[in-house]
């Protein structure tokens, strides 16, 4: 099977994150949070219906809150919240595996 | 593939009453080292202990160092696993940890697991005022010091976002050198990478089934050849995951003696957990058994509802061919939970799929709930008696697969797997 990362068939999306991985790699962890964080409120940009219903309200709630937090606009659209600039290795990791997951796991 | 028991002390209320009889904590706690010793007498690897606060009915296992001590002079093979020690440093400074782990290192003659984790409860973080967006790198400061302190002569101190502290000589040091395998508790899958990436084992608390294991497993282990930045002196590479036991001659008394209790556990774990309720707990008056048992069977797997797959994960998993018969389908369910409830052979039939998978370790829940401790202990006697020795006689098999994961592993390796 191929690394998690290869397997995201959006070429914009499959980049950003394999920038992230070298982000990653390379110790600048902030802005590994943003560019998962971006590419996850892309998913559900592209298709609203992934924040409707229970599945939808898990896919905001259970986003990482450590420092980023997903909402909901009032017109429906997601949005990234920063409460901090600087994150850890870990809190880095935990973002970037989250929207790899979740975008190999919606197909995209 | 190795076996463990793992252990939140759950006592839920009686049905009827807003407090515990006076004597059931105690008892509790005696009966539970009673079940580790006959675990340690038929070859049970390992034992994890949870750290909890203020879970009340859920966990009453707050000093769970203290436990593993008095565990510790009851058993002689079987290994001490804290599952784990939170490590935010308004729960625990880390000094202190290391302390306790080393101590506890030198009583068991070098047995210690040194779980680690953040704790994610309302009910605890604001108990111990930390904050939620703070706790994953409290975690990872406090965690990396920690370890430095067992294993530097003298620690050089530090003075980070969250630990602050000049240098000290901090004593005893743990009997495994350079200090305990390392876990980190991962109840979400991504976790289980920030284990990989930190050289530390990954302490599945979410229930996968086999199948969601495999490919997590090829993950891990990649992970930890080509992109692991130790977070210790030793890697600890393993995979363990948790699931519910109850094992009995025949599928019927499995279920009449374990179901209710594993539902009890998803349902308290549910009711604490979840984001909406998990701080509106009223302590000293809920009767959260009580609530659990007037709730339609339907139900009981939690107040998350249908569509909900985490906390536990005893949440829907997909129900497409459920079968007709009753208790072929309370096995099936138990089945596609990752559970471990019915005969001998039923549970062997699943642990061949996690052996499949590659699992490292297999921690059973035989402890929840309502269960009486006879039956806990049948239990625990019929596995480690019917179930545990066709995989213990596999087990090199699987440290050659290990071998070939971890050639090429740069850092020395600290594992008990």
């Amino acid at each position: 099977m191929p690394p998690k990362l290869e397997r995201i068939k959006d070429d914009s999306l499959r980049r950003s994150l394999t920038a992230a991985q070298e982000s990653l790699r390379a110790g600048h962890f902030g802005d590994v949070v943003h560019r998962a964080s971006d590419a996850y409120a892309e998913m559900l940009r592209r298709d609203p219906d992934l924040m409707k219903g229970p599945l939808g309200m898990r896919r905001i709630l259970f986003y990482p809150r450590l420092g980023a937090r997903l909402i909901q606009e009032q017109d429906g659209s997601p949005a990234v919240i920063y409460d901090r600039e600087t994150f850890t290795f870990s809190e880095a990791i935990t973002y970037f595996e989250f929207a790899v997951d979740s975008l190999v796991r919606e197909g995209l | 593939m190795k076996f463990g028991l793992f252990y939140e002390h759950q006592l839920p209320k009686p049905y009827d009453d807003e407090q515990w009889d006076p004597d059931q904590e105690h008892q509790l706690l005696k009966n539970a080292l009673d079940q580790i010793e006959l675990a340690d007498q038929l070859g049970f690897d390992y034992v994890f202990e949870v750290e909890h606060h203020f879970l009340e009915e859920y966990s009453h296992s707050s000093a769970p160092e203290i436990f593993l001590a008095a565990a510790s002079q009851r058993t002689k093979n079987i290994r001490l696993g804290h599952g784990i020690v939170v490590m935010p440093p308004r729960y625990n400074h880390p000094a202190r940890v290391a302390e306790r782990i080393a101590t506890l290192d030198l009583v068991s003659d070098g047995r210690v697991e040194f779980g680690t984790g953040e704790s994610a409860s309302e009910m605890e973080m604001g108990g111990f005022g930390v904050r939620r967006e703070e706790k994953k790198s409290m975690w990872e400061e406090a965690t990396r010091e920690c370890v430095k302190m067992m294993s530097e002569t003298p620690y050089g101190g530090v003075e980070g976002a969250f630990v602050g502290m000049p240098s000290r000589n901090v004593i005893p040091k743990p009997l495994q050198k350079p200090h305990p395998p390392l876990w980190v508790a991962s109840s979400r899958r991504e976790t289980t990478m920030v284990a990989a990436r930190l050289g530390m084992g990954s302490l599945g608390f979410a229930f996968e089934t086999p199948e969601e294991l495999e490919e997590r497993v090829e993950q891990y282990y990649q992970l930890v050849r080509e992109e692991c930045y130790p977070m210790g002196k030793a890697v600890n590479p393993a995979l363990a995951v948790l699931s519910v036991l109850s094992c009995f001659d025949s599928d019927e008394e499995a279920i009449d003696k374990g179901l209710e209790a594993a539902q009890f556990f998803a349902y308290s774990l549910g009711y604490y957990y979840n984001p909406f309720t998990g701080g509106s707990h009223e302590p000293g008056k809920m009767n959260i058994y009580k609530r659990f048992m007037d709730t339609p069977p339907e139900q009981r797997w939690g107040p998350l509802g249908e569509g909900f797959r985490g906390f536990g994960g005893f949440q829907g998993a997909a129900i497409a061919e459920e079968p007709k018969d009753e208790v072929t389908r309370a096995l099936w369910r138990a089945a596609q939970r990752g559970g471990c409830i019915g005969t001998p052979e039923f549970i062997k039939d699943t642990l061949r799929k996690y052996e499949a998978s590659h699992l490292d370790l297999m921690i059973f829940v035989a402890q929840c709930g309502a269960r009486k401790h006879e039956d806990v202990m049948e239990s625990i006697h019929r596995t480690g008696t019917k179930v545990i020795p066709e995989f213990k006689e596999r087990h090199e098999q699987h440290q050659r697969w290990r071998a070939q994961q971890l050639n090429g592993v740069e850092y020395p390796v600290n594992s008990s797997i």
